[in-house]
């Protein structure tokens, strides 16, 4: 669960912001596991790179993610 | 199904000290992202005695030094493949793209890794979702799919909006237009030239496009003509369709300025992901609305070979996002982008830089004096001639030096094709001081 309570522009997340950077943030936890199956591990890594998208394009989170191989 | 008229509703609509406020916290970060990764970025910001923490304010910008092709080009020559300006192991890529250089064969490299490959399609996405492409369109690209960039991101962008997509590859352009037809196409991808090559193409066939095609909505890009109210009216007609005009540059991987439904005869530039600025080219001082300068380009998107302030020569005119009426908050260039403020020329959606042409030409040694000739066929179709003399007691290599220089140029430009033409010595003109060896005849653009 995000612990972030605001947009980059310092705004109150909505509920569907929050509901999105929470799954953001477990895909990002997941990615970062080692002991993943490769049809596991692959996928996450696509999911967390279209999440990537869905909450950098609404400026919830603006970083990289090279260290998780997305 | 209503849809939103916005790809991100929250961003496009945001008022503009917000917008700016957004640019700037993007910028801090990803400069001290390109400080902390890139050799290249610490090389020039050390040089030029900025440090990322130094951005207080959007002028602050102007502390950042420039980045440019030429920097870019030296780099990767010193240091093949890339250069010093990945911010990654190169092992984090997953796709691999080129455009051609500024001087003879060695192209200027890129790579993406995952998201950055996916925040390609998803710029594309704010462009076409805005020119009203929707899931419910079949989608037809006109695009051989190579190396160069083209319209790789926008065929993603169409899979990613739903759409349904038809990749034309390599075909015939009768083929092409028969799928188009069969295949009840909505929508069409096309460079200007080609989307006007495809309609000759039909009216030989006894096919009117207009008439007996469900295309409503062609997407330019590549050339400069998808802006040129003349060209764009002319393809309106030809196609009894709406035309969009978008334009994106390998350097970046992606769109950066697109056209809305709303037709302002301009392109709104996505400023959530980018910093446009548009400078007096000579004085590098912001010039206002309205008024011609050359682009420089921050990209927050590809963090893999970050690029800030990277000085595009292109020339624009910049007016307020008020000027269309679609509620983007958004500026637009209006004309899209005009042309150049240096030498490189677009052929085809190829950018072709002279002294490049020239570094391989003068890899022969019987070539004498040459010429680079530009013009338009048939009023439709840009094509590229290198006029060429060859030396006194070297004619027999003739037919050798046209095969090989053929290869050699496009090979140097993405497949592009030269046609090469012998002529008569002595015809040329010869040159002693300030050799001038391009001739573009191509009709001047009317805005």
């Amino acid at each position: 669960m995000t612990t972030t309570e605001t947009d980059l522009l310092g705004k109150p997340l909505t509920e569907q912001e929050r509901e999105l950077l929470n799954i953001y943030e477990a895909l990002k936890k997941l990615a970062a596991r080692s002991d993943l199956p490769p049809c596991a591990a692959s996928n996450v890594r696509k999911a967390l790179m279209s999440m990537w998208q869905a909450t950098n394009d609404l400026s919830l989170q603006f970083e990289q993610l090279y260290d998780l191989g997305v | 199904m209503a849809y939103s008229e916005y790809w991100n509703p929250k961003n496009e609509t945001l008022p503009r000290e917000e917008l700016q406020a957004l640019q700037l916290l993007k910028l801090r970060r990803f400069c001290d992202w390109a400080y902390a990764t890139t050799p290249f970025h610490q090389r020039k910001f050390d040089a030029a005695g900025f440090k990322p923490e130094q951005i207080k304010t959007l002028d602050d910008l102007r502390r950042i030094p420039f980045m440019t092709r030429e920097e870019w080009m030296e780099s990767l020559m010193e240091k093949p493949l890339f250069g010093d300006l990945l911010a990654t192991d190169s092992r984090n890529a997953i796709r691999y793209h080129l455009t051609s250089g500024t001087t003879g064969r060695t192209p200027i490299r890129v790579l993406d890794s995952m998201k950055d490959w996916d925040w390609i399609n998803e710029m594309w996405c704010y462009g076409i979702w805005g020119f009203g492409v929707r899931p419910e369109d079949v989608v037809y690209f006109a695009f051989g799919y190579g190396s160069f960039i083209g319209f790789w991101g926008a065929h993603y962008a169409c899979e990613k909006l739903g759409a349904l997509v038809i990749p034309g590859g390599a075909q015939t352009t009768e083929a092409r237009i028969k799928q188009i037809i069969e295949l009840g196409v909505t929508t069409v991808f096309s460079t200007p030239t080609y989307a006007l090559h495809l309609w000759q193409k039909s009216r030989e066939m006894g096919i009117d496009l207009a008439r007996e095609s469900k295309v409503n909505k062609v997407i330019l890009s590549g050339e400069p003509a998808g802006s040129i109210p003349a060209v764009k009216h002319q393809l309106e007609e030809a196609w009894g369709a709406r035309c969009g005009d978008t334009a994106g540059m390998t350097e970046i991987g992606t769109i950066m300025i697109f056209e809305c439904s709303h037709q302002p005869g301009g392109t709104h530039i996505i400023e959530d992901h980018f910093i446009e600025e548009v400078l007096n080219p000579n004085s590098d001082e912001p010039v206002g609305y309205g008024e011609l300068g050359e682009r420089i380009v921050t990209s927050f998107g590809r963090g893999f070979i970050p690029l800030i302030r990277y000085r595009t020569k292109d020339m624009v005119m910049k007016v307020p996002a008020s000027t269309c009426t679609c509620g983007r908050t958004w500026d637009i260039y209006s004309g899209g982008i005009r042309g150049r403020w240096d030498d490189m020329k677009l052929i085809r959606g190829t950018n072709v830089y002279p002294r490049a042409v020239e570094a391989i030409i003068r890899e022969y040694p019987a070539i004498d004096e040459f010429q680079i000739y530009i013009w338009r066929k048939e009023e439709l179709q840009d094509e590229i001639t290198i006029k060429l003399e060859i030396k006194t007691g070297h004619e027999a290599e003739w037919p050798d030096i046209e095969h090989k220089l053929t290869k050699d140029l496009a090979s140097a430009h993405e497949g592009l094709r030269f046609n090469i033409e012998r002529m008569d010595y002595g015809v040329l003109p010869h040159f002693e001081l300030k050799a001038k060896r391009l001739v573009d005849a191509r009709p001047v653009a009317n805005y």
